[in-house]
């Protein structure tokens, strides 16, 4: 019986015009909107790694040099795309894409795309995950909010249940039928985003396989807590009408409301300090140090090595004091930036969890955090990126500060031969695994799921106690 | 019976209606919501700014005080910071902070101001590349998902609430039955709709443009009245767009149901679909040029500048003879040479950059041109604009910290070539950024468009709605 029920659902779906509409329209901007991705994460992935090679043949090719220039000098560390970012950019547009690695600084990420973009552009950026995210649920709404309500006001309902079947198998009837209606577009788009996927992407390698496997999962997830939260408003409401309006509301709830309250309450929790606040904070520390930081002291490292070595001048030394002292002040300013930076970045991460949180009145929050997460376009990876990134510049610090220390004696003059920078190893960035995304998102998933057992409930027990009229 | 009975009626009608009561008292607490976040806003940054100003005057009164020192018989303090050095006063530590403050309307529209950078410290190292950094320290997330303000309830809730309000005011008196009654009186169709619609415009546009003059009132926007009775129209205009289409569809004469999925259906494609639409196509016709490439361009030029230090003096004197005389006999002059080089990678990033925003400019261009399709875009276009954060007030920001910059220069640049040393006399003559803000005349001229635009779309709406509901006789048409 549950057979013909699904058979029926889906031919009157295939049928209504409504439908053929809303789905052409929705797949059109799904295939335009994956096409775009694609060929806009394959430009600027080309265009970075292409900027990374020619920052590396500039840092070999500086000539005889003195290394703290060379640290000076530093190198640009620009953040590749990963291959799933075609689907999701998340924060990408607004995270710098570049930074300057150099001596005594760790910089800020410059240059965010949405920085260049208009006004309009913010407002209605269009990404696969947007097209999943807002349009198929609405899509499911259209398709769904008639289901019992709409059999209700014809009547129909009464006859359907005399021929013996149960609430509960016709309405799994019903969602099958909307699944299999949705699968009609979602299935073309999936062969199309693994098709993506294998092709592969120049990008560093981040599972894309798993990540998008599980991508998929999570938004099939969300889909089916909208069929199950349809079918259990158009089983408890009267006409297909209220049906339609209140499925609405939570639409616009959990996708207009919902994100940007969110914002607000985290800013508002979480609150960041403003760039002025910051940079002031920063330069102080620098300048005088903090308890348990202490600045050093050039004096101090001279009286200290003419020590450790038993001799009287530090023209005695076998070590230049200056490569000593200036090591020594990386290392001061890494535990400066690292508790500045560090608190900024918990800050993100603690704004983060609001919007997680937030996901209870909103699975959306849910599914998107996920999605970035597994498209590595979220907050946390733009981290991690970030953390590679100074780890480096504080091994070349090391590195070029080792130099002059080692191979050089006081107040001479040093030059490190032109061939010496290309024994530095290139930077190399290795995505995070599927393991760690998934580590941050716990709270996400469980949301998810929570949503689905709980809209199945719902809708199981609405269903069981809809009116036949 | 007149139009006033009606609107009496409609009065009556909604007092007894608890659901609409409530729709309009949900609404009225987004809009507090809204407003209290763009003024909190507000005070983020107006404290931002004052934190930054200090910043100013201390660095001001720390190089007075060491020059006194120095005058007096002191040491400086470091030999790299000596501040008489025209190249010390004039470059970092003795930065200049050029601030532009918030737009007089910023509680109501927070727009591109938690993007784009308000500040700029200006010295003489102040180049191209200065103007690529970041704005105010935000959350990437929260940057992507944007604020609750005001602009934003307008642009996509309030057509929301304009729908509930009227996709029935024909169709519901039709299948109430009431529909032959009221015509059997001396009213017209288009009169009782215009009549209803009337009430109800009055009633959204009263609260929406009421707390948007509340905002005004609370963050001192007064000042600006043109920008906002601009505000004023763009709210009103965008408003009366959709109870005008409301109207139409009402006069297409069918069921209350059709009209709100019709309706809804309108908003979808207007609001969400059609602005993301423009977005794609402008996107993947006409990309966005990428920076990246500007970062090699940088590099190569300072490369090439700091490998031919003297030969660069030599040809920045030749470009300007008037400073030759000045420069110090002393071939040595260090600070001379690294000027010159300085300047060397100034021009060629001036150059890199000239292109890149030929480029940009090209592409909004052709990428605003298609948002003559959507009402959203246009009205938040005219809102950010009367408000004061959209991209053309933070452009001429940016090109007059840019003429600072240069103003900047001309003070220091000549000291440094002749290498002359500064006192603590010198300070008060020092240039000072001054944000001159826009006219009203070249604000309205820029919002004019959207709004001519938007009044294009609300009159086609218009003639729709007047032939369809010409044609409704009676509740059998």
């Amino acid at each position: 019986m549950i057979r013909h029920i699904v058979r029926k659902e889906f031919t009157d779906l295939l049928r209504d015009g409504r439908f053929r509409w809303c789905a052409a329209i929705v797949g059109v901007l799904l295939l335009v909107s994956l096409g775009s991705g694609l060929v806009e994460t394959r430009r600027a992935e080309a265009a970075h790694s292409a900027a990374q090679e020619t920052a590396r043949d500039h840092w070999e090719s500086q000539g005889e040099k003195n290394p703290h220039s060379a640290a000076h000098y530093g190198i640009y560390a620009f953040k590749p795309r990963l291959p799933l970012s075609f689907l999701d950019q998340g924060v990408d547009p607004y995270t710098g894409t570049s930074v300057w690695l150099e001596a005594h600084r760790q910089n800020d990420f410059l240059m965010r795309p949405a920085q260049d973009a208009s006004a309009g552009q913010r407002l209605g950026a269009l990404t696969a995950a947007q097209v999943l995210q807002y349009l198929v649920p609405l899509l499911i709404i259209l398709l769904a909010f008639g289901a019992l309500a709409g059999e209700r006001e014809q009547g129909t309902l009464r006859q359907l249940l005399a021929t013996g079947i149960s609430r509960r198998d016709l309405a799994l009837g019903k969602a099958l039928g909307v699944a299999g209606a949705l699968a009609l577009l979602l299935i073309p788009a999936a062969i199309v985003g693994s098709a993506a996927i294998t092709v592969g992407s120049p990008g560093p390698a981040a599972t894309p396989l798993a990540r998008g496997t599980v991508l998929a999962a999570g938004y099939l997830a969300y889909f089916a807590v909208f069929v199950a939260l349809s079918l259990a408003i158009s089983a408890w409401v009267r006409s297909a009408r209220t049906a339609l309006v209140a499925l609405l509301g939570v639409w616009v709830l959990n996708g207009l409301v919902a994100p940007r309250v969110a914002v607000d309450l985290s800013k508002w929790l979480h609150p960041t300090p403003s760039a002025v606040e910051f940079a002031r904070t920063m330069e102080r520390e620098i300048r005088s140090g903090v308890p348990g930081i202490e600045r050093p002291d050039r004096d101090e490292t001279a009286a200290r090595l003419l020590a450790e070595h038993g001799v009287e001048t530090v023209d005695d030394l076998p070590v230049n004091v200056i490569g000593v002292y200036l090591q020594e002040s990386e290392e001061f300013a890494n535990q400066i930036f690292d508790r500045n930076y560090g608190a900024l970045w918990n800050r993100f991460e603690q704004q983060g969890l609001v919007h997680e949180a937030l996901s209870v009145a909103a699975p959306l929050l849910a599914v998107r955090t996920l999605s970035m997460g597994l498209a590595g376009t979220d907050v946390e990876q733009h981290r991690h990126f970030a953390t590679a990134a100074e780890e480096y510049r504080r091994d070349l610090m090391r590195r070029m500060n080792g130099d002059l220390a080692e191979n050089s004696r006081t107040g001479e003059t040093y030059l490190a031969t032109a061939d010496s920078w290309a024994e530095v190893p290139p930077f190399q960035y290795d995505a995070p695994s599927l393991a760690w995304v998934l580590q941050n998102r716990t709270l996400s998933l469980a949301m998810l799921g929570l949503w689905l057992v709980g809209a199945f409930l719902v809708a199981g027990s609405l269903v069981r106690r809809a009116e036949v009229a | 019976m007149t139009l006033r009975t009606v609107l009496r009626n409609e009065w009556r009608l909604l007092r007894a209606d608890r659901a609409l009561g409530l729709v309009l008292g949900v609404f009225a607490l987004l809009f507090a919501y809204a407003l209290a976040n763009g003024m909190a806003w507000v005070d983020f940054q107006e404290e931002t700014l004052a934190a930054a100003r200090e910043g100013n005057a201390e660095r001001v009164e720390s190089l007075e005080t060491e020059l006194q020192r120095i005058a007096d018989g002191g040491r400086p303090s470091s030999p790299f910071r000596d501040p008489r050095s025209p190249s010390v006063l004039g470059g970092a530590a003795g930065a200049h902070t050029a601030v532009l403050e918030p737009g007089p309307l910023t509680a109501l529209a927070v727009g591109q101001s938690d993007l784009l950078p308000y500040y700029y410290d200006v010295s003489i190292q102040t180049n191209e590349s200065s103007f690529l950094q970041n704005g105010e320290i935000e959350n990437p997330l929260n940057l992507l998902v944007g604020r609750f303000d005001l602009a934003f309830v307008v642009v996509y809730l309030l057509p929301l609430l304009i729908l509930a309000l009227s996709f029935n005011v024909l169709s519901g008196e039709r299948e109430q039955g009431t529909l032959a009654l009221t015509l059997s009186q001396p009213v017209s169709a288009r009169g009782v709709v215009s009549a209803k619609l009337a009430f109800r415009a009055i009633l959204v546009m009263g609260l929406a443009l009421g707390v948007s003059l509340l905002g005004v009132l609370f963050s001192g926007g007064f000042g600006s009245p043109g920008r906002v009775a601009l505000w004023c129209a763009a709210v009103a205009a965008y408003a009366l767009f959709w109870f005008t289409l409301a109207a139409w569809v009402n006069g297409l004469g069918r069921s209350s149901a059709w009209n709100a999925t019709v309706l809804v259906g309108a908003w979808l494609l207007l609001v969400v679909v059609l602005p993301a639409g423009v977005n794609i196509t402008a996107g993947l016709l006409h990309p966005l040029p990428s920076r990246v490439e500007m970062i090699t361009a940088q590099r190569e030029a300072s490369n090439e500048a700091v490998n031919q230090r003297s030969e660069l003096l030599a040809r920045y004197l030749e470009d300007h003879p008037e400073l030759a005389g000045g420069v110090a006999a002393d071939e040595a002059n260090r600070a001379a040479l690294a000027w010159a080089a300085t300047d060397a990678v100034n021009r060629r990033l001036e150059e890199v950059t000239g292109v890149y925003d030929e480029r940009l400019a090209a592409q909004r261009t052709l990428a605003r041109r298609y948002r003559f399709l959507s009402p959203a875009l246009l009205a938040q276009e005219a809102l950010l604009d009367a408000a004061g954060t959209g991209d053309a007030r933070f452009a001429r920001f940016r090109s007059q910290v840019r003429e600072f910059a240069e103003r900047w220069r001309t003070f220091f640049v000549p000291a440094i070539l002749a290498g002359e040393q500064m006192t603590a006399d010198v300070l008060p003559g020092v240039p000072a950024f001054r944000f001159v803000d826009e006219q009203m005349r070249e604000v309205s001229a820029r919002a004019a468009i959207p709004l001519a635009a938007l009044g294009g779309l609300l009159a086609l709406a218009g003639a729709g709605a007047v032939v369809r509901l010409r044609r409704v006789t009676g509740p059998g048409s």
